[in-house]
């Protein structure tokens, strides 16, 4: 009878756990966002917002209607893209942090495309071309620096970061800028812009361009032979060389695909977002400013599966479309930086290793400490008994 | 002879009263074990690969707790939860794999494991502390030089020392002589013999029945976490025991190898075999770096022919592993040839070597042959993932076709795991063995470069993998077994060449060795100078 029960006991135990190791990443992702979240009600209570009220404006403002939809989709657009190029990278065993320049070398690219004069369709992919070359060839240093002189790529794509951003701020004010109006760039022809998806907001069709790239990585990756090698590779580097896969190759792949990846982003922002279609150079390039970082944040809660990427690209893009309305909330303003506490937060969650795995450690130390409990009692009696 | 002084009225130091140990993914690794540890006492703990020894050991040594059972001192019973409460209570363990920092002296290492200040006067302390106890029991090690520089043997004995310098009663080695030469090997059990004599009490995990024979008083024998066993050693035969060990199913099995220890069975068929002329894998005055940069294989030149095993004995780390990372191009030699079939394999990447057929299976099944969180499937194709049969336009992977081919595997080399999607990390060594043997064999290839092919798994595995070796010699394969047991290798090669310090002390077949001989060139001793 009791044998039974263990069991069956033991069985639902091993049917849990099997279950909960399968759901794994997504729930810690799921776990992580509900912690963000939860940080930043604090924080909101503690300077006398309601939370309640700020969160219902936030989802109202992200995901309440189709205008709210398609900005919260716009917004994920260039995400999707800079987050691939950070997984793709890891995928291979590489930490790319240099989606943000290669993003800003795309833009800048893809502004190339005023210069010359072609049909619509043409236009838009030779801008995307341009984008994704400037993007590969700036993430492509990096690597040979890697390879030849064995500079951690860490370092160098950070610093890449830097140079990019200035370069593009200088040729946004000095060269591609728009003779008539020194504070922008020139804007894309008519034929080279995505057009609009929804009338009235930002969402255009160049979001189509991020799911398709987000699709070409997912098959690229785990149903090809270039991909199995770039899985191997970041795997076990060691077992890979058995294998006779060649790591150098792989990691110039990766940080090329990278590099398209995050020069096509930087192409969606110039080329799909209405109505400039422009780089503005004051403020510091403001509507490309921190994507590739953003980006980032994406692939972890996407856990580095171009899927996974897709979804949680929409929920950052939902935060930023909705923190907007979030600080115009009738009596409840609160402000936009709050969106950026919970963002940092989920990321900080995210960078716990291996959350779960936190509870199993909790339950034990709690255990322990209830068993101590009782043998202190236990002897305590004993000595009062004696 | 000294007598009873340990504190134990009841007779026993410690006693392990029904333990059951449960994992937390459902897995059963004891089942009711007791145990009883008694003073002046050396206990084998026998039994195959996962039959539960390690995790008895862990309980005792207070790395895990117990889901059900007690541990018993003659005070009452006892619980540790950590490995320096039992260290306290005077249980320690010497692991498998040690734990020593490789740049400091036998002394740090022991004062660092104290857990007190890192000071000088604590490390000249420590060092007194050692050279008495070093007189003591006769165990004796250099105490200023880095351990990195000692000797396999001798670093175990630090390990040793570091336990005995807490004063332990209860000393527990974890397959103490898997590293050690023949000659080491003596040297530890006289050392355990003394220590027995001096009241310790020892349990010594091993799988070879050898050792059980020549060392202990007493044999428990674990059977799939079940006790199954607990004879005095001296009314227990071999076969008795190895019966035991792997239990009534696996009766046909149980004249493998390791099981016999008079007589090596030499069931090779003596074919002709044409030896003049260069050999499939043909190797000339090979000279490799080992990754310090110091000489690891010094001149080799050695052929292989198609239908022969060559075996290479030697202790780890004589230049083994920087030899077959050399013909598996893995490793850059400095100077020398090596040609398979007469191309020239110096300089090529594994991928083109493997295209001249070489299969290889590697001595680190965990680093170099899986890529662990792969499943079955990708890892089944892994350095065949490039093949025509698996691969369509645009390197499109064909998964239907490598699952077929997975499962004809899985039938053929009897690989247990759910499916070709399993993780590879989710089988046992056993199983992951299967599959690099598997997966290598599955290559057709004219020559096979095995490594250690059978280290750590259990009787079964290790027969069928042996099997499936001498098959392919029979088909006319060559194959070049590089292993350090020795067993293996003196029961399976035509021609063994004995490596220390990479070079070859003799080169013969294994008929015109005995196994004293074949210890001293081990060493490093030639037949006739030797001790």
């Amino acid at each position: 009878m009791s044998q039974n029960e263990t069991t069956v006991q033991s069985r639902l135990l091993r049917g849990a756990h099997r279950t909960l190791t399968g759901l794994h990443p997504a729930l810690e992702s799921i776990l992580a966002a509900i912690v963000g979240l939860l940080v930043g009600a604090i924080l909101m209570s503690i300077y006398g917002f309601d939370p309640w009220k700020a969160y219902m404006g936030l989802v109202k403002g992200a995901f309440g209607g189709s205008y709210e939809i398609a900005s919260s989709l716009a917004r994920a657009t260039p995400l999707i893209l800079t987050a691939l190029t950070f997984s793709i990278c890891l995928r291979s065993g590489m930490f790319n942090i240099g989606a943000e320049g290669q993003m800003y070398m795309g833009g800048i690219a893809s502004v190339l495309v005023t210069y010359f004069v072609l049909p619509t369709g043409l236009h838009q992919i030779a801008g995307l071309i341009l984008a994704g070359l400037a993007g590969a060839a700036w993430g492509i240093v990096p690597a040979i620096l890697k390879v030849t002189r064995g500079v951690s790529e860490v370092i160098s794509t950070i610093m890449f970061n830097w140079i990019a951003r200035w370069l593009a701020l200088y040729l946004a004010i000095y060269v591609v800028v728009d003779p008539l109006r020194p504070e922008k760039t020139l804007s894309i022809p008519m034929t080279a812009r995505f057009p609009v998806l929804v009338r009235g907001t930002d969402l255009s069709y160049a979001i189509f361009v991020s799911i398709a790239f987000a699709f070409v990585i997912y098959f690229l990756l785990w149903h090809t032979a270039i991909g199995y090698e770039v899985r191997a590779a970041g795997l076990n580097p060691t077992a890979a060389r058995y294998g006779g896969i060649r790591n150098r190759r792989t990691m110039f792949l990766s940080f090329i695909l990278g590099g398209v990846a995050a020069g096509l982003a930087g192409a969606t922002i110039v080329m799909g977002l209405p109505p400039t279609y422009a780089i503005y150079g004051g403020g510091g390039l403001p509507q490309l400013l921190n994507m590739g970082f953003d980006g980032m944040a994406v692939a972890m809660v996407g856990r580095n599966h171009p899927i996974g990427i897709l979804v949680a690209a929409v929920f950052f893009g939902g935060l930023n479309a909705g923190g907007r309305v979030m600080q115009f909330y009738g009596a409840n303003p609160v402000p936009l930086e709050m969106v950026r506490v919970v963002m940092g937060a989920i990321v900080l969650v995210m960078s716990i290793p291996e959350l779960i795995r936190l509870f199993p450690m909790v339950k034990k130390q709690a255990e322990g400490l209830i068993g101590w409990l009782r043998r202190a009692t236990r002897r305590t009696e004993r000595e009062e008994s004696a | 002879m000294s007598d009873q002084s340990t504190p134990s009225k009841n007779g026993f130091f410690l006693k392990a009263n029904r333990i059951t140990k449960v994992y937390s993914d459902g897995t059963v690794a004891l089942k009711e074990a007791s145990l009883e540890i008694r003073p002046h006492e050396i206990v084998g703990l026998l039994g195959e690969n996962g039959a539960g020894k390690t995790t008895l050991t862990k309980i005792l040594s207070g790395l895990l707790p117990p889901t059900r059972g007690r541990v018993v001192s003659p005070k009452g019973p006892v619980r540790f939860t950590s490995p320096r409460e039992a260290l306290d209570f005077g249980i320690g363990m010497v692991h498998q794999h040690f734990a020593l920092v490789g740049t400091f002296t036998a002394a740090e290492n022991v004062t660092l494991s104290h857990e007190q200040p890192f000071t000088r006067t604590r490390i000249a302390e420590t060092q007194q502390q050692l050279e008495s106890l070093m007189e003591q029991s006769g165990l004796h090690v250099p105490l200023d030089v880095p351990v990195e520089k000692l000797a396999v043997g001798e670093q175990q004995r630090v390990e040793i020392l570091k336990v005995l310098s807490r004063n332990v009663d209860l000393l527990i080695l974890d397959e103490p002589t898997s590293v050690l030469t023949p000659l080491e090997v003596d040297e530890l059990f006289t050392l355990l013999r003394r220590l027995k004599n001096e009241g310790k009490s020892i349990i010594l995990i091993t799988h070879k029945l050898k050792e059980v024979g020549s060392i202990t008083d007493r044999v428990v024998v674990l059977r799939h976490g079940e006790m199954v066993g607990d004879v005095r050693t001296a009314e227990a035969s071999t076969e008795r025991l190895a019966q035991l060990m792997v239990g009534q199913a696996l009766d046909e099995k149980a004249d493998a190898v390791e099981l016999s220890t008079e007589e090596i069975p030499t069931k090779r068929v003596q074919q002709e075999i044409d030896r003049s002329g260069a050999g499939t894998l043909h190797v000339e005055n090979l000279v490799a770096k080992g990754n310090t940069g110091e000489i690891a294989v010094n001149g080799l030149s050695f052929d292989v022919y198609g239908g022969e095993i060559f075996g290479i004995a030697g202790v780890e780390g004589n230049g083994q592993t920087e030899l077959v990372e050399s013909l598996t191009g893995l490793r850059v030699p400095a100077s020398g040839t090596a040609t398979i079939n007469g191309t020239n394999i110096l300089g090529l990447d594994p991928r083109q070597i493997y295209r001249l057929g070489v299969a290889h299976i590697p001595e680190d099944r965990w680093e170099l042959g899986l890529v662990l969180p792969f499943t079955l499937a990708e890892n089944a194709i892994l350095g065949v993932h490039r093949w025509e049969e698996f691969r369509g336009p645009l390197t499109l992977l064909r998964w239907g076709k490598i699952n077929q081919h997975v499962r004809r595997l899985m039938d053929r080399f009897d690989i247990q795991a759910t499916g070709p999607s399993a993780p590879a990390k989710s089988l046992s060594g056993g199983n992951q063995q299967k599959l690099i043997v598997g997966r290598e064999l599955a290559k057709d290839p004219a020559i096979i470069v095995a490594s250690q092919p059978t280290r750590g798994l259990d009787i079964g595995a290790a027969h069928y993998i042996r099997q499936t070796l001498l098959e392919m010699r029979d088909a006319g394969r060559a194959i070049l077994l590089v292993s350090a047991d020795l067993d293996e290798v003196l029961a399976h090669a035509d021609r063994v060449g004995i490596m220390y310090e990479g070079r070859f002390m003799d080169v013969c077949t294994p008929d015109e060795l005995d196994r004293e001989r074949v210890g001293m060139l081990m060493g490093g001793a030639t037949g006739k100078e030797g001790e």
